[in-house]
């Protein structure tokens, strides 16, 4: 029978230790925990993995049988356009999208927003193919989903790796909002031939900063913070 | 000739609502955490896995609502019967309570364990409270026990396993009780919140403390007031203590969040959820509370609050959300999302810990010799915070902590005012306790 000398409380016969202040237990005359056996055991369990295994076989069925059906119906029946390009292309898409989010959580999610954008892309240069012409494709289609996978990832990058309470995120989307819609003038005035200005992303971007000195303000300053948080809790 | 299968009568498969409180655990399910609460019993000789799996397979099905499975309806979850083999009796682990995955031990939502002279059971929330547990546990120990040799009678938490369940025993309590004519408001409030450094995912530190009944009652006594008065009171203390230890730039009040055992008020043989919350608590910013004044502060709450009339307004208040038609219309991954956005921003932020008594637990006279005692977990907090549970058999009181989190502050500024009222108190821990620097 050993007691904590801090606590003054009786120690079971196998702890080494006061689990309570972490005091050892030191008596020279009575070593007993070589002996005595823990009331607890020292495996540790551990739950099954849930099985996603069988919802991805299932939503990559039925993409799948998707493309296929719809592969020959074009070839044998509605033959005059190869319309199912646009199906099989936008099942390959989702396939993307949804295989990371239900069957591989561990998957990075930088490369997998990679691949989500290069899907698009290859989606729009089937469609640029159907409709034979491609300068949309060059001048718009990629550069808008390069610039949204690219901020996308910065997006995350942020969220991850930075901070991720509310108001830091809401901070990251105001941010995201007005980089895309500049990018996106951007790119439509450069397509359009005009000349390279913003005007209607100006007005958004405005209220952003307007939001993001707000929200800054908050995060430098912890009793504001605090004070938001208090009225703002939900 | 006819074909079989009609001259075989209609299978009906029979199916249970969730109860009012069921309804929230299921929606808190993370990969890392569900609302899994654990009893024991330590028996005085070592336990035979193979009568015991013979003893739960005979006893579960007098308890229908824990032989089931949990399904998602469009609107609510249920309860299923359960027909799968099973539930497996299993050799004890390091750290109980682990989350309980739905489709998972061919989707029972309880945990049968065995270790040395212990028979654990673990049940997910949602099948019922440690009230129902405890019947479910005794049965299967009544049964274990019997199929060794002894004579052990039914009476008290040991159910007749030959005769029907009554159907009061499944009943969703709440609704029958739920009448007040008005519907109190619930305050909530930002309370304190214990700080500690997150263990790794499978860990759950469990410190029991192990006292004399009688000596806890001599030290209630002492302040005038029930072992659940002082023994809140003590956490209040032990919280504040903490928390001054911290020195926050600005002080918050401590608050217990208790379930109360509706039974006690409320007839009704129901082994499902039927159980509310009060929050006593102390706020540092009024002033420096003593010790006797936290124990007085407790004792009025108490006497205040835990009383029939508060109690039918508090189900009547929890009840409302469920009869709403507005609210029952609503599909369940959206109920899921605003009932977890509440739970996590609201209702886990109202208390800086949890506690709950059993009482005194009885059981027949013929079984008492074989055991020794029981021991209660309260299981894994939702959050990083500590959990205490308590209850006792004979003259054996078991203060159980369960937490998930390094440092045992609470446990020791808990347990050492108990020694510093006299109290003798025996630890026993599952902790990896860390190197001395």
């Amino acid at each position: 029978m050993s007691y904590c000398v801090h606590c003054g409380v009786e120690l079971d016969s196998s702890l080494k230790k006061c689990p309570l202040c972490n005091t050892p237990v030191l008596d020279p005359h009575n070593i007993p925990w070589f002996e005595a056996a823990s009331p607890y055991p020292a495996k540790k369990g551990k739950v099954e993995p849930v099985r996603k295994k069988d919802a991805a076989i299932f939503v990559s069925v039925l993409l799948l049988t998707i493309s296929i059906t719809c592969g020959i119906l074009n070839w044998l029946v509605f033959s005059r356009a190869p319309w199912s390009l646009l199906v099989i292309g936008f099942c390959l898409v989702l396939w993307v999208i949804s295989f990371p989010l239900i069957y591989c959580r561990k998957f990075s999610p930088y490369p997998a927003v990679l691949l989500d954008g290069i899907a698009v892309s290859f989606y729009l240069y089937l469609i640029s193919r159907l409709t034979g012409s491609n300068i949309w494709l060059f001048y718009l289609g990629i550069p808008v989903t390069a610039l949204f996978t690219f901020l996308l990832e910065v997006f995350m990058l942020f969220t991850l790796k930075v901070s991720r309470s509310f108001f830091s995120v809401i901070l990251y989307i105001f941010t995201f909002i007005s980089l895309s819609c500049i990018g996106i003038e951007l790119l439509c005035r450069n397509f359009l031939g005009d000349v390279l200005r913003i005007t209607w992303s100006a007005i958004v971007l405005t209220v952003c900063v307007v939001f993001i000195i707000a929200i800054v303000t908050i995060l430098l300053l912890p009793r504001v913070r605090e004070e938001a948080r208090r009225r703002l809790h939900f | 000739m006819k074909k079989a299968s009609k001259t075989k009568p209609p299978v009906r498969r029979t199916w249970y609502k969730l109860d009012l409180s069921a309804i929230v655990y299921p929606t808190l399910q993370r990969r890392d955490f569900s609302s899994v609460y654990r009893l024991s019993v330590i028996l005085k000789e070592p336990v035979k896995p193979d009568i015991l799996q013979k003893a739960v397979d005979m006893a579960l099905p007098r308890f229908p609502t824990y032989k089931s499975a949990i399904r998602k309806g469009l609107f609510w979850r249920y309860l299923e019967p359960n027909d799968r083999p099973g539930p497996f009796v299993q050799r004890d682990i390091k750290n109980p309570c682990m989350p309980m995955p739905f489709k998972e031990n061919n989707r029972y939502l309880l945990r049968i364990y065995y270790y040395g002279c212990r028979i654990s059971l673990e049940a997910h929330h949602s099948l019922g409270d440690g009230t129902g547990g405890m019947y479910v546990l005794q049965t299967i120990t009544a049964q274990y026990l019997r199929l060794s040799g002894a004579s052990i009678s039914c009476g008290g938490f040991v159910l007749d396993i030959d005769e029907k369940p009554d159907p009061e025993e499944l009943e969703d309590a709440y609704m029958r009780y739920s009448n007040a004519r008005v519907r109190p408001p619930r305050p909530s409030e930002k309370t304190y919140r214990v700080r500690g450094t997150k263990e790794p995912f499978y860990t759950l530190n469990i410190i029991n403390g192990i006292l004399s009944a009688a000596e806890v009652k001599k030290a209630a006594k002492q302040y005038r007031v029930t072992v659940t008065e002082y023994l809140n009171a003590v956490l209040l203390y032990a919280l504040l203590q903490k928390q001054e230890s911290e020195n926050p730039w600005k002080y918050l009040p401590v608050r217990i969040a208790m379930p109360v055992n509706l039974r006690r008020f409320f007839p009704s043989k129901t082994l499902r959820n039927f159980i509310t919350m009060i929050y006593p608590s102390v706020d540092p910013r009024l002033g420096d509370y003593t010790f006797e004044e936290i124990v007085l502060h407790v004792h009025n709450y108490m006497q205040y609050y835990v009383d029939e009339k508060f109690l039918r307004g508090e189900i009547t208040t929890n009840a409302a959300t469920q009869r709403n038609f507005f609210i029952r219309v609503v599909p369940l991954f959206l109920k899921d999302f605003v009932v977890r956005l509440f739970y996590t921003r609201v209702q886990d932020k109202n208390s800086s810990a949890g506690l709950t008594n059993m009482g005194v637990l009885q059981a027949p006279a013929d079984m008492i010799p074989y055991l020794e005692r029981f021991d209660i977990c309260m299981g894994q907090p939702f959050s990083r915070r500590t959990n205490c549970a308590v209850i006792s058999f004979q003259d054996t009181l078991t203060i159980g902590f369960a937490s998930s989190i390094r440092e045992a502050d609470v446990e020791r500024y808990f347990f050492r005012k108990l020694v510093q009222d006299g109290i003798h108190v025996m630890i026993e821990s599952n902790r990896e306790m860390p190197p001395l620097s």
